[in-house]
């Protein structure tokens, strides 16, 4: 009897659950999501929050320097890490934050092989710009008195950098801990029911669900960066910024998808967001955009499109779909600014992708980055002029124009000081490049070589030495490094917001290390404007539009365009100016690219046939690295018209200022050690600084474009 | 049974005294310096400079590592390398949040004046200058276009023609440094404490061409009241306190170390 009864209860109950279960999924699904946004209310975002972290300071007595209506170039380098991020530690880093700033102020800090790095002339601002991704982590793995360091995890970086392991023969045990067991390390995730895990999925905070992490470290790690930010900022004199690098990549093939974030005031979030939160940079741009929304406001900026095998500047989004308006207008508004070159080569454009530029075969870097061995990057989606090219196309399929960025160059430096200058080059990474026989240039000796073999056996990586005239020489891929760049904004002074909005409106350009200045406009009637006039600038800001800018057509008249360039003051004197432009076909969308002289250095002119300038002799010595001080210009100014302009085509153009030829850092080592150059690499090079550039937009069509396939959404 | 686990017993106490034995001559206050380790510093000082370290620097080179090595076996000493308050508690006060006081021992009123005498010159503010010029660039005759002008505006006559500077037409406040840095540093050397004012002065070179300037304003260098740099003082006061305890702390206990270097490197 009591079965009976019980069957008919459960008869009733189990299916009016069931109705219930079915009622409320009905309603998530189709309505509001009731039950999800339960759930999800629970959650908070870490990553969200925003601290202030300002550091007190007392009134400043120095003089604040009148704000300039015509603009001061300044220049700096928004690419800097120090002993924070987890590979500058693991190659022997100990330099901080502080240290970095006092490098660019002008003081001297120590390499970690012993000598001094110092800049000849100070920056005018500086942003230190770790790795996001476990910043502060390896840091305390190897010091041996904090509780992370007894794991496992932790045992093979203990003591890392203490001074008797800071030597040259331990550069192949730390290639290993930086490509192996680091990511071995990282990866593993904590079981799921442990109360971590929880947390992680409650504040949105991913990296809690991982052994290895530590979460005090990293926000301490973090806040000392920004308070370090905070502590050097000096309006009107020195201006940093907080910010960090956002260091994700493709899946499968490691193409590097790199950004730098940094963010406007002194506020900050309380951490930053990384590839554990999630790889796609579109979220990393959702995050900005709610960051924004709070008041804080971030720019983020890529860097190695060269080694990203084609995915920096793909067709596509991330996971495959189209690219579409909304898209182009979140990236634009996010990323206005593209470091073009530092020092893992320069990614203006290939010489597959622009055959007919005489000056494209420069600082060429065709590896992925960070891949072991280091594997081929294929060219095309990974240069940015082709990348303009493109933008140009996809906004002619009306999928809008993603690719409208302005340039900045950087170092990408890892010991927090940035080597600028060929003649006076550190590379990059402390201990694995320091010195010349390690980065390449110079032959190595019997036991290097020896080492290098062990190292290359022990490590399953293909043979690192290669045979040549002047010895055997190593050979992995610092060859391809070089001594680039510096970002300069067109600012009124030199204060966080001054600069920071030459950011935004993209009024930059990007040097190879060099103080090359460089103003450029382009409107339309400019030349009744007297070149030799006082106001030629202040005149020219107000009839025309600068770099970074948009030029609206004016019916069918072709603009004026003005290029002043000056040269470094202790560089190599400029040998021309070159304005590149790049167009569509308005039929198809084909892309086009020519490179037009502009202006001559020693009187000379352009010949109207070639648009050359002819050869002004300039020359360098290889024996000692002395260069021709005969020829070349201190300055070089000129109007220009393109020859070839239509009204109707969409098209870009950008400045290219070219020193006259000097010698190559690896051509320095080798003169100082006594060496002929090393004969399979690039002796000389010539210096140069790229402008934003102006994008000219003709008339809308009378009929607009559809796309065959009709694959694309026109919104 | 019980034998033979008293015969391991016995062996482990063998290989344990053998190992005592062997590691006894040891003594931790003793600092062996190879020879690989200095040449290999020195070579890659040479290799980065262009040149061998002077004997000043090669000892210092050596003095340098010696240095660290001692702090190194002293924090050992210590049991620095197992858990640790005290480096804990550095450590904290390392990373400071927010606006939190982590300066414990401030030093009082009478250091920092005293300190502040001692280092008046770190706080000097330098002199500036404000003043406006005639540019002729480097491509076009600078020097006798320059030279004709300033004959010209001494008879005060302005009919001449310059060319427009690429950083502008007027400086205002600018000191030695950043007159370097703007115009080159033969030019900025120009610019003294007794420099003439409101009259046209030059042509002076640059690495730009010639210039014909004229300074309206000249501010003198001073040294600023120690209210008005306090926190500086107090920040760098507090470093070299720092400094010196290093320092200090490494001479007292040098002595019980012995060194031994070839000489003859």
């Amino acid at each position: 009897m009591k079965n009976n009864l019980l069957l008919k209860r459960l008869l009733v109950i189990i299916p009016s659950l069931w109705l219930l279960v079915l009622t409320l999924v009905y309603f998530d699904v189709y309505e509001q999501r009731p039950i999800i946004g339960l759930l999800k209310s629970l959650q908070s975002d870490s990553a969200l929050k925003v601290v202030d972290y300002s550091v007190d300071k007392p009134a400043n007595t120095k003089v604040m320097p009148t704000a300039n209506p015509d603009r001061n170039p300044y220049y700096g380098d928004l690419h800097v890490h120090t002993k924070y991020s987890f590979d500058a530690y693991v190659f022997g880093i100990t330099a901080s934050p502080d240290d970095a700033y006092e490098y660019a102020k002008g003081k001297g800090i120590t390499h970690p092989l012993g000598y001094e790095m110092k800049l000849q002339e100070p920056l005018d601002f500086y942003s230190v710009t770790d790795h996001g991704f476990y910043m502060g982590m390896i840091q305390a793995y190897a010091d041996t008195s904090t509780d992370i360091s007894k794991e496992d995890f932790a045992k093979p970086f203990n003591n890392l950098n203490s001074p008797d392991n800071l030597t040259v023969e331990s550069a192949g045990q730390r290639s290993n801990i930086f490509s192996s067991v680091l990511a071995q390390a990282i990866i593993q995730p904590l079981p799921w029911w442990h109360p971590r895990t929880l947390k992680a999925w409650f504040t949105q905070n991913t990296q809690l669900a991982l052994a290895s992490f530590d979460y005090k470290i990293h926000k301490s790690a973090w806040a000392d960066v920004a308070r370090s930010a905070n502590e050097h900022n000096d309006p009107g004199h020195f201006t940093t910024f907080i910010g960090y690098e956002f260091t994700t990549s493709t899946d499968t093939e490691g193409g590097n998808l790199h950004r730098n974030v940094i963010f406007d005031s002194s506020k900050a979030s309380l951490r930053p967001w990384t590839r554990i939160d999630s790889i796609n940079p579109e979220d990393l741009w959702t995050w900005q955009d709610s960051l924004r929304e709070k008041g804080i406001d971030t720019i983020s900026m890529p860097h190695n499109s060269n080694g990203s095998n084609g995915q920096m500047f793909e067709m596509e989004t991330f996971k495959g779909d189209a690219i579409n308006k909304a898209y182009a207008e979140k990236r634009m508004r996010n990323e206005p600014l593209v470091e073009i070159t530092q020092v893992k080569g320069t990614s203006e454009t290939h010489p597959l992708l622009s055959p007919d530029d005489d000056w494209a075969d420069f600082e060429i870097m065709d590896k992925r980055v960070g891949s072991r061995p280091p594997t081929y990057s294929k060219p095309s989606g990974g240069y940015v002029r082709e990348a303009y090219q493109n933008g140009l196309t996809l906004g002619w399929t009306n999928q809008g124009n993603p690719y409208k960025f302005g340039l900045i160059g950087s170092s990408d430096t890892h010991t927090g000081a940035g080597a600028y200058d060929e003649s006076n080059y550190w590379s990059k990474i402390g201990l694995l490049d320091g010195d010349p026989i390690n980065r390449g240039s110079v032959p190595a000796n019997a036991k290097q070589q020896q080492q290098l073999k062990d190292y290359m056996e022990a490590f399953n990586q293909p043979n690192a030495l290669i045979e040549l005239e002047e010895g055997n020489y190593a050979n992995t891929g610092f060859t391809q490094w070089g001594a680039s760049g510096l970002a300069v904004a067109w600012a009124e002074e030199n204060t966080r917001e001054s600069i920071f909005k030459a950011f935004k409106r993209k009024e930059t350009f990007a040097t190879t290390g060099t103080r090359i200045a460089v103003r450029f406009f382009a409107g339309y009637d400019l030349q009744t404007i007297d070149l030799d006039s006082d106001n030629l600038v202040s005149q020219a800001y107000s009839k025309a539009v600068t770099m970074g800018s948009d030029l609206m057509h004016d019916e069918n008249k072709s603009p004026d365009f003005l290029v002043w360039a000056q040269r470094d003051k202790n560089g190599a004197a400029l040998q021309r100016v070159q304005i590149v432009k790049g167009w569509i076909d308005m039929g198809s969308g084909t892309p086009y690219e020519k490179v037009f002289d502009v202006a001559c250095s020693d009187g000379m002119n352009v010949d109207p046939e070639t648009n050359r300038c002819p050869d002004n002799g300039a020359r360098v010595n290889i024996n000692d690295c002395s260069i021709s001080q005969d020829v070349g210009a201190a300055e070089l100014k000129s109007y220009w018209n393109d020859p070839e302009f239509d009204p109707k085509v969409k098209s870009f153009y950008y400045v290219r200022v070219l020193e006259n030829p000097s010698c190559r850092w690896s051509t320095w080592d080798a003169v100082k050690a006594g060496f002929k150059p090393r004969e399979d690499i690039h002796d000389t090079i010539q210096e140069r600084a790229w402008s934003s550039p102006i994008w000219y937009i003709p008339a809308v069509n009378e009929y607009s474009v559809i796309p065959l396939g009709g694959t694309v959404a026109i919104d | 049974m019980k034998t033979k686990i008293f015969l391991f017993f016995i062996i482990g106490l063998f290989v344990y005294l053998i190992d005592i034995g062997l590691n006894s001559n040891e003594n931790p206050k003793e600092i062996y310096i190879s020879d690989q380790e200095v040449l290999s510093l020195i070579t890659a000082w040479q290799s980065q400079v262009g040149r061998k370290p002077t004997d000043d620097e090669t000892s210092r080179i050596i003095n340098n590592l010696i240095d660290e090595e001692i702090l190194y076996r002293e924090a050992l000493l210590l049991g620095l390398d197992q858990e640790d308050r005290i480096i804990k508690r550095r450590l904290a006060q390392k990373i400071s949040f927010l606006k939190q006081e982590t300066l414990t021992n401030k030093p009082s009123n009478e250091d920092l004046i005293s300190y502040y005498a001692t280092n008046k010159d770190n706080y000097f503010v330098k002199p500036s200058y404000s003043f406006t010029h005639f540019f002729f660039s480097a491509e076009n005759e600078s020097k006798n276009r320059s030279q004709d002008a300033y004959n010209k505006l001494a008879n005060n006559s302005k009919e001449f023609d310059s060319d427009p500077f690429f950083l502008g037409k007027n400086f205002i406040n600018k000191d030695r440094d950043e007159i370097s840095r703007n115009f080159g540093n033969i030019f900025s050397l120009n610019f003294s404490d007794d420099i003439t004012l409101n009259e046209w002065l030059g042509p002076y070179k640059s690495s730009f061409g010639h210039h014909i300037i004229k300074v309206n304003q000249s501010s003198p260098g001073f040294y600023p009241l120690i209210t008005e740099v306090l926190n500086k003082v107090e920040v760098d006061l507090l470093n070299e306190n720092k400094d010196k305890a290093v320092n200090k702390y490494i001479e007292e206990v040098k002595s019980e170390y012995t060194i031994f270097v070839n000489q003859n490197l």
